[in-house]
């Protein structure tokens, strides 16, 4: 067990020699996940809402389905946008595979019914009356929905923080679509894959610490402005 | 201002069916009802808010079950709900919100609002910190700082207590006779829909029963059931026997009762007294009162601001009296009195079956 002691000496060393490419691998990791998740509020919160308030035929049937996306194993995901980005495939023309952008996009595919589902849940634990009284007061349909949003804002940020931490932990669809190439797709997680297969565990063990360090931070970062306006209500 | 004809609403097992109903501008109109006879439904309807499965709803003088037309209506208009609904900000932007939804900013209006139901000291406070009735008058603010022209409001201050009830009522009044705007208000309380509005619709069942000024309502009820609703505590089974001119002589509980009426001889009723109309007296003297009987007290006790007897003179009559009087002729249950009314204080139901 002298790997993990190992592997903290190692992750120290790593962080404290600024070791420019461990620095560049954190970095993408991080770009790409916030990225990811980023666009997958930006369009998974309102659609959740609005699936949330919205009465039409086949809600409950759609808002199973999106239940079900939030289990989708990443590497299902990262092989669909494979095969639709491949050269062979019908978005092969933009070039995408084996880029940050490819990566991006999976993660977004893997984020988004997370959040929405979340979003949904979130949108229907809002007193109907509460929507009604809004829709009173001359709101459209959205302003209604941006007034609930603000409302029940710490439980979106849960959503949020739900959905980031899968995204930075993830592997199988960043490894499918980016490649682990070095120096243009390698992330925290599909380093720390390769450095296990090649045998180096102490390297392995001082990737994983430094994704759970990066984790920490941006979960702590979440976390303090939710239980700040916790304290302000 | 408000036009409604045929209409049908249907949630679950419950219907509504209301007729025919016109709102004039300006005009105060109060629903009263026992729970679920489908107030708030009837409300909703005109909010827009649940879709009627037929008739029409026209306000303002535009089909109001037009989509198109429903955001200029709610824009038009407003409602107060039961329960307070604010949202997690300060008053001020709570009560300044409708004009924000409108893309307007009228700081005037906004103090105007806050002045009107006097929580101007409250303005920078969170909305969540107020109390029930603070709250209350919160709503009420912002449902005004956009001069409506037509505002719903459904048991505006129900879970109150009657000093901060009666406090925030009083503010409301004169702010709507004020305001001009017509109202609907939907309420359990009769006395407090007494004073506030101009006309009176009685739902039960799904049904108005019936409208018209309220005093017309109180006095004359078309049914048992709207009579029993408006507080005439006394309704017996009766027959007229005779009549002449207008008055008829009814059998009802066992005595022949002087009525002033326009029912026929030989039709089947119902006779309504009020208790405020039945007077108390130890004397047999009914100082011209139609209808005096003897009768054995039952039982006294305190009614609101007066005393409620309930007597035993064949039939049971209920007689609302002053703490001055019952202190006075010293009643208490098992004590013998007269109790008179006039036959002009008497209301008789048709009855079909």
């Amino acid at each position: 067990m002298g790997f993990i002691a190992e592997g903290f000496q190692k992750a120290l060393h790593l962080i404290l020699s600024g070791d420019s490419e461990m620095f560049a691998i954190a970095r993408l990791s991080l770009a790409v996940s916030v990225l990811a998740t980023a666009a997958a509020v930006l369009a998974g919160v309102p659609l959740g809402s609005w699936l949330a308030v919205k009465k039409f035929p086949l809600k409950k049937l759609l808002i199973a389905l999106v239940n079900t996306g939030m289990g989708l194993p990443p590497v299902v995901a990262g092989l669909v946008v494979m095969l639709f980005l491949s050269r062979s495939g019908p978005l092969g023309f933009l070039n995408w595979l084996y880029t940050p952008t490819g990566m991006i996009i999976a993660q977004f595919i893997i984020a988004l019914p997370i959040i929405t589902a979340l979003s949904i849940s979130a949108m229907q634990s809002v007193d109907p009356k509460f929507y009604q009284q809004v829709l009173t007061l001359g709101a459209s349909d959205w302003q209604a929905i941006k007034i609930c949003l603000k409302e029940i804002r710490l439980t979106v940020l849960a959503a949020v923080i739900a959905g980031f931490g899968r995204l930075v932990a993830e592997v199988g669809a960043v490894m499918i679509v980016g490649g682990n190439i070095r120096h243009q797709t390698r992330m925290l997680t599909t380093a720390t894959v390769m450095e296990t297969q090649m045998g180096n565990f102490d390297m392995a063990i001082a990737l994983g610490l430094i994704l759970l360090a990066l984790s920490f931070a941006v979960n702590l970062a979440l976390t303090l402005i939710q239980q700040d306006k916790v304290r302000a209500r | 201002m408000i036009k409604l004809s045929n209409l049908r609403v249907t949630l679950g097992a419950f219907n509504l069916a209301v007729d025919s109903l016109k709102i004039r501008g300006g005009e105060v109109f109060a629903i009263i009802g026992p729970n679920g006879a489908g107030k708030t439904t009837l409300l909703n309807a005109m909010a827009m808010l649940v879709a009627p499965s037929a008739g029409t709803l026209e306000i303002m003088g535009r089909d109001a079950l037009a989509p198109a037309n429903r955001m200029f209506l709610r824009r038009a208009m407003s409602v107060v709900f039961s329960q307070p609904y604010l949202t997690n900000d300060t008053v001020y932007d709570n009560v300044a919100l409708p004009l924000k939804l409108r893309g307007q900013k009228d700081a005037a209006a906004v103090a105007e609002a806050l002045e009107l139901f006097k929580i101007t000291h409250l303005k920078d406070r969170n909305a969540k910190t107020l109390s029930q009735g603070e709250s209350h008058r919160a709503v009420l603010a912002r449902a005004f700082v956009t001069r409506p022209k037509l505002v719903l409001l459904d048991e505006p201050f129900g879970s109150l207590d009657e000093r901060v009830k009666a406090s925030i009522a009083r503010d409301l009044r004169e702010v709507l006779k004020a305001s001009g705007a017509a109202v609907v208000f939907v309420t359990q309380d009769q006395a407090g829909a007494l004073t506030l509005c101009d006309t009176l619709g009685v739902l039960v069942g799904g049904s108005m029963l019936q409208q018209g000024e309220p005093q017309d309502i109180f006095s004359r009820p078309v049914s048992a059931e709207v009579a029993d609703f408006v507080g005439v505590e006394t309704i017996l089974p009766g027959k007229v026997t005779a009549k002449r001119d207008n008055l008829c002589s009814v059998e009802a509980g066992g005595h022949t009762l002087m009525v002033v009426s326009d029912c026929g001889a030989g039709d089947s009723v119902f006779v309504c007294i009020r208790p405020e109309d039945v007077s108390v007296s130890v004397s047999a003297d009914a100082g011209g009162r139609r209808n005096n009987f003897k009768a054995g007290v039952a039982a006294v006790a305190p009614w609101g601001l007066e005393y409620k007897v309930e007597l035993n003179c064949g039939f049971t009559l209920q007689a609302a009296v002053t703490k001055q009087l019952v202190d006075g002729l010293g009643l208490k249950a098992g004590g013998e009195v007269y109790a008179s009314f006039k036959a002009t204080a008497v209301h008789l139901i048709k009855r079909i079956i």
